[in-house]
């Protein structure tokens, strides 16, 4: 119950700015737009492999909807800040894990950014370019499975970069650098499998395929369900990062500020 | 005050902004890797498109390649000078604008020096494509010497044609506040664009980035020319035209915006 009220109370600030998020949809919008762009640009010259023109019009606006529930989360779920202005310390204080604390939060505010951008947005692409949807209903439960994992994903690696901020003040190039990741690694631009070979074995051993790449080709119909699992097992994998970086941060508490 | 002085100030005021910078230089140190990352990330993007698939509409990997360095030192050289322009909305949301409207001095020459950037990842990153890509189209007999001085021209004019954008962006915050999200238009989708050769856009989009937001003259309109030999030299003239229109209007609609400023904040 407290962690949903968390969640809920998350969402209802967000409320507050619905106009100028759908201005910043536009803006979004825009930079999905102009990806395609290219695509078809390039589609015109070349066939691009099993996806075709249209298939990576498709993968861009997926991605590009996508990528507000699994990428662009809270910097480090805002423990960065709570360092900053002492606030960690009250955190920490309380009779709730600090990590589902965060998590917790972090739900509302995706759940906020579900409804009103990744589905503003995609429903764009939608009418746009006329984007095709799954024509068997369980690669819907697929979808919803790769994404919610994908969301919980991000906001461990989220968590794992917020949590640095106790050891150093620049914790935002983390943030950043985690950006850059996604762009190269999550198939964020490019499909996985057109990566030189090291690149493309790099990331399949890091999560960052799960993020976007894995939920966007089992929508599209390219993928493979059982990839799920590998959600799944990072899903674990991080968790217990979380918690073992956790057990350290409680005694390596440093305020900033006050 | 005469312009000498003013020049003499400004130096003054991007010494003791550097200084700062150095007292943290761990920081320094850290932010300069993370940029480098990023911006290595964001060539990796273009060159594996390129990689792939060879030419983009015509256009070989070393064009492509030259678009990307000189938008990269074009912004580069902008925002080692005025970062703070792009980051005006910190100023007017905490209301630290009042202070620098005090100053006995213009409010843009106050601004500007308040964080002089270096940015070494970008420049070596720009640099060395440009060089890699201008070394290609030599050794392949497409381009001359002659290729280089009009490259560093373009990059200045580009400069400032990048800066206007983001002051008259930057400006419209005197009325909203809030900038970021038309910045991501102006500044950062449209900069992402120009990475490619404006071609393979539809119509209206490849006018839109040529006439409204005019990204195009800081390296595509030119380079038509300089790696083409297309249009012909009078572009070189043009580009600088455009941006000293772009500039004299922006810097004229900044003068207008600033009356209209409210101080917020507490």
């Amino acid at each position: 119950m407290l962690y949903f009220t968390l969640a809920s109370k998350a969402y209802a600030r967000n409320l507050q700015y619905r106009g100028a998020h759908m201005v910043h949809n536009l803006a979004s919008a825009m930079f999905g737009f102009m990806y395609a762009c290219i695509w078809i640009g390039l589609g015109r010259d070349h066939p691009l492999g099993e996806y075709g023109t249209q298939g990576m019009v498709g993968y861009i606006g997926f991605t590009q909807a996508a990528l507000w529930i699994t990428s662009f989360i809270s910097n480090g779920l805002g423990i960065p800040q709570a360092v900053r202005t002492g606030q960690i310390s009250l955190d920490l204080m309380r009779p709730v894990h600090l990590f589902s604390h965060m998590a917790a939060r972090e739900c509302g505010q995706i759940a906020y950014q579900l409804l009103y951008k990744s589905i503003p947005i995609y429903l764009l692409y939608f009418f746009v370019f006329s984007l095709q949807t799954p024509q068997h209903g369980i690669t819907y439960l697929h979808t919803a499975a790769g994404l919610s994992g994908a969301a919980y994903l991000s906001i461990c690696l989220n968590y794992l970069i917020g949590v640095s901020a106790l050891w150093t003040t620049e914790s935002s190039w983390l943030y950043w650098g985690n950006h850059a990741l996604i762009n190269l690694l999550a198939g964020f631009f490019i499909p996985l499998e057109w990566l030189p070979g090291p690149l493309e074995s790099l990331a399949w051993m890091s999560p960052y395929p799960y993020l976007l790449y894995v939920p966007t080709t089992v929508y599209l119909g390219y993928g493979n369900a059982f990839w799920l699992w590998g959600t799944l097992f990072w899903c674990a994998l991080l968790t217990v990062l979380c918690l073992l970086a956790t057990k350290v941060v409680r005694r390596k508490v440093e305020v900033q500020g006050g | 005050m005469k312009l000498k002085s003013w020049l003499t100030l400004y130096r003054l005021l991007i010494r003791t902004s550097i200084r700062s910078r150095m007292q943290y230089k761990f920081n320094f140190l850290l932010a300069a890797v993370l940029a480098a990352l990023i911006q290595i990330s964001e060539f990796l993007m273009v060159a594996i498109v390129l990689h792939k698939f060879g030419a983009i509409q015509g256009w070989s990997i070393y064009e492509v390649g030259y678009l990307f360095a000189v938008m990269t030192l074009s912004k580069t050289l902008y925002r080692t000078f005025a970062d703070e322009v792009h980051h005006l909305e910190k100023y007017l949301v905490s209301g630290d604008f009042d202070q620098l409207l005090t100053r006995p001095m213009p409010v843009l020459l106050a601004l500007m020096p308040q964080n002089f950037r270096i940015m070494l990842g970008e420049v070596l990153q720009g640099g060395f494509i440009l060089c890699w890509s201008l070394g290609g189209m030599m050794k392949g007999g497409q381009v001359s010497w002659t290729a280089v001085p009009s490259t560093l021209f373009i990059i200045g004019t580009g400069a400032v044609i990048l800066f206007s954008i983001g002051l008259a962006t930057a400006t419209i915050g005197f009325w909203t506040t809030r900038i970021g999200e038309l910045q991501t238009f102006t500044e950062d989708a449209a900069r992402t664009a120009a990475q490619y050769p404006l071609s393979i856009y539809p119509k209206w989009m490849s006018s839109l980035l040529l006439i409204v937001i005019p990204v195009g003259f800081v390296n595509y309109i030119p380079s038509l020319y300089i790696l083409r030999g297309e249009l012909g030299a009078w572009v070189l003239a043009a580009s600088a035209g455009v941006a000293i229109v772009c500039l004299a209007a922006s810097l004229r609609f900044w003068r207008f915006g600033i009356t209209k400023y409210q101080s917020t904040g507490s």
